[in-house]
């Protein structure tokens, strides 16, 4: 899958999960600047991206989410 | 030794020396003496139990680090937690046990072969057990290497400014520090001293006075009416918010003064808006600590429920928060608490945030109002469980508050000094949170109006600080 069909992907869920578009997303992005994204809705984020591209995030992996690129970078490491 | 010690006042001072004649490289090597100094100086035997922690530690995260394979490098991290936990759950948990099953069997005449035992808990083990664990976790994720010097990793778990009540530090912040060039210079020696004194204000004159109050009638229950009652319900709050801040700032102002930035443990946390938000304010080394290593593994591995996992791991995570605080009904009622009010804001949030936006109730006035005083009130009642005192105590209090009402118990000086403090101490946060560049004193660019500002805070403390007080609510967790 291209990177840039995973990162709509990835923003669909976001909207989805937050239920606003108010961000950009780019690799640089923190979830402290996306609102409402906390530790609360994090795990709801991580559960749906696991469902649509089936794939299964190891607790190790949450740790090196560090920005959205970095998110980007391990989904399609585990889809290849 | 104690921060607000004469001892410490004369053992600072001499740290500070010693460390200036040291050479830079061996600077650690000062800081590492003068914390086992500080530490022993307490009850020498303590310092056997900062000594196996370390050796255990230093011992399993190089194993960490040097197996390739998963799983061995899993064991190591479980058998390091489960060593370094053994002192706290034996020290914390071995009497309540102990005379649990005492107590038990001693009501079917029947008898237990230990007596009954109290041990002293030792001070701190709490928090430099939970920045042992964090760090060997931490090199489990591979998020910090392995120290290969068993020196500063002894110097990362007894740290004389941390040691006793934290922040909780982590070891991807200090271990890099420790190893650098540790200088003094004027600005990191001026800041320091500014948290110093305001910590010591917090301590002293919040704390301490508003603490003569609480002691008097929460230790007293039986004797006062449901309006004192609920009086000293609304200044415990703040009673422990200067206590454990006040500690606090002392911590992080003395480690600056050697040169070491250490994480903040609080942030303005009676101007929270929402419990979620209370929660990133207050204790924030213990609740990140609590949130990276204790929520999210349990959060993750409840993913699949969505919402409802989220609300269990909150449940857990608190519960065990309250069990840490004490081995009694009270704590895990409190930690349930926090637990409860977490999950119900995680429940509407959506629909609470649609109502705000849609009726613009985030820059009303006195939705704010409404909303910091309704989060500090939630935080007020679950508190009155955690001071020190039975179920059934705590129960009465909410008796008393809403069904013995009567004329308030006024303490006229103890109120009005206390009134003075936390005065103060509002109004400097209440400018922080809103105007933060506006009516500076301690960071003023004239340098009279920072001179005359130390000196009314000092000469406050001198006048109408408790100098003859407790001791930090903190140290016996």
């Amino acid at each position: 899958m291209q990177r840039n069909n995973i990162v709509e992907k990835v923003k669909e869920i976001l909207i989805s999960v937050l239920e606003h578009e108010g961000f950009e997303l780019t690799d640089d992005l923190v979830a402290a600047d996306v609102s409402g994204w906390d530790s609360l809705t994090h795990m709801i984020i991580i559960s749906s991206i696991e469902e649509e591209f089936k794939i299964k995030f190891k607790l190790k992996d949450l740790n090196k989410m560090r920005n959205i690129g970095a998110l980007i970078d391990i989904i399609s490491s585990k889809i290849s | 030794m104690v921060f607000t010690s004469l001892n410490f006042l004369l053992f600072f001072p001499a740290v500070i020396i010693l460390f200036y004649i040291t050479p830079i490289k061996y600077r650690w090597v000062t800081l590492l003496v003068a914390s086992y100094f500080f530490y022993l100086n307490i009850e020498p035997v303590f310092g056997l139990l900062t000594a196996i922690i370390t050796l255990s530690t230093y011992f399993f995260t190089r194993l960490i680090d040097k197996v390739k394979d998963d799983k061995k490098k899993s064991k190591f991290m479980y058998i390091n937690i489960a060593v370094v936990l053994m002192p706290l759950f034996f020290f914390k948990y071995f009497t309540a046990i102990n005379d649990g099953i005492f107590n038990i069997l001693e009501m079917y005449e029947m008898r237990w072969f230990l007596p009954k035992i109290h041990f002293l808990l030792p001070v701190g083990i709490s928090f430099y057990t939970f920045m042992a664990i964090g760090y060997t976790i931490d090199v489990y994720n591979e998020e910090v290497e392995a120290e290969k010097n068993i020196g500063i990793v002894a110097l990362f778990i007894s740290f004389f400014p941390l040691i006793l009540s934290g922040p909780i530090e982590r070891a991807g912040n200090m271990i890099p520090q420790f190893k650098s060039d540790l200088k003094l210079n004027h600005t990191n020696f001026s800041t320091g001293l500014k948290l110093m004194l305001w910590g010591y204000f917090m301590k002293l004159v919040v704390a301490d006075r508003i603490a003569i109050y609480v002691d008097a009638v929460y230790g007293n229950l039986s004797h006062h009416n449901g309006d004192t009652i609920l009086l000293t319900s609304l200044l415990y709050p703040i009673q422990v918010y200067a206590d454990l801040g006040g500690y606090s700032l002392i911590a992080i102002g003395v480690s600056k003064i050697l040169g070491l930035n250490v994480m903040p443990n609080f942030n303005r946390p009676f101007f929270a808006t929402s419990m979620a938000e209370f929660w990133r304010r207050w204790h924030m080394s213990l609740i990140t600590w609590l949130t990276d290593y204790v929520y999210t593994p349990l959060a993750f591995s409840f993913r699949q429920y969505r919402i409802f996992g989220i609300v269990l791991a909150l449940m857990v995570t608190f519960a065990l928060s309250g069990i840490w605080h004490g081995a009694t009904l009270n704590y895990v009622v409190w930690g349930l608490m926090q637990g409860t009010f977490l999950s119900i804001e995680a429940l509407i949030n959506k629909r609470k945030s649609k109502i705000e936006n849609q009726y613009g109730l985030k820059s009303n006035f006195f939705y704010l109002i409404f909303s910091v005083c309704l989060t500090y009130v939630l935080f007020a009642v679950s508190l009155v469980f955690a001071y020190d005192a039975s179920f059934k105590d705590a129960l009465m209090v909410f008796d008393k508050i809403i069904f013995k009402r009567g004329s308030l118990f006024l303490d006229k000086t103890t109120l009005a000094y206390a009134f003075i403090g936390v005065f103060m101490l509002f109004l400097s946060e209440f400018r922080d949170e809103y105007f933060p560049k506006t009516l500076l004193f301690f960071n003023n660019k004239v340098f009279v109006i920072r001179l005359v500002s130390y000196l009314c805070v000092a000469l406050l403390i001198l006048w109408i600080g408790v100098l003859n007080g407790g001791q930090f609510i903190y140290f016996k967790f």
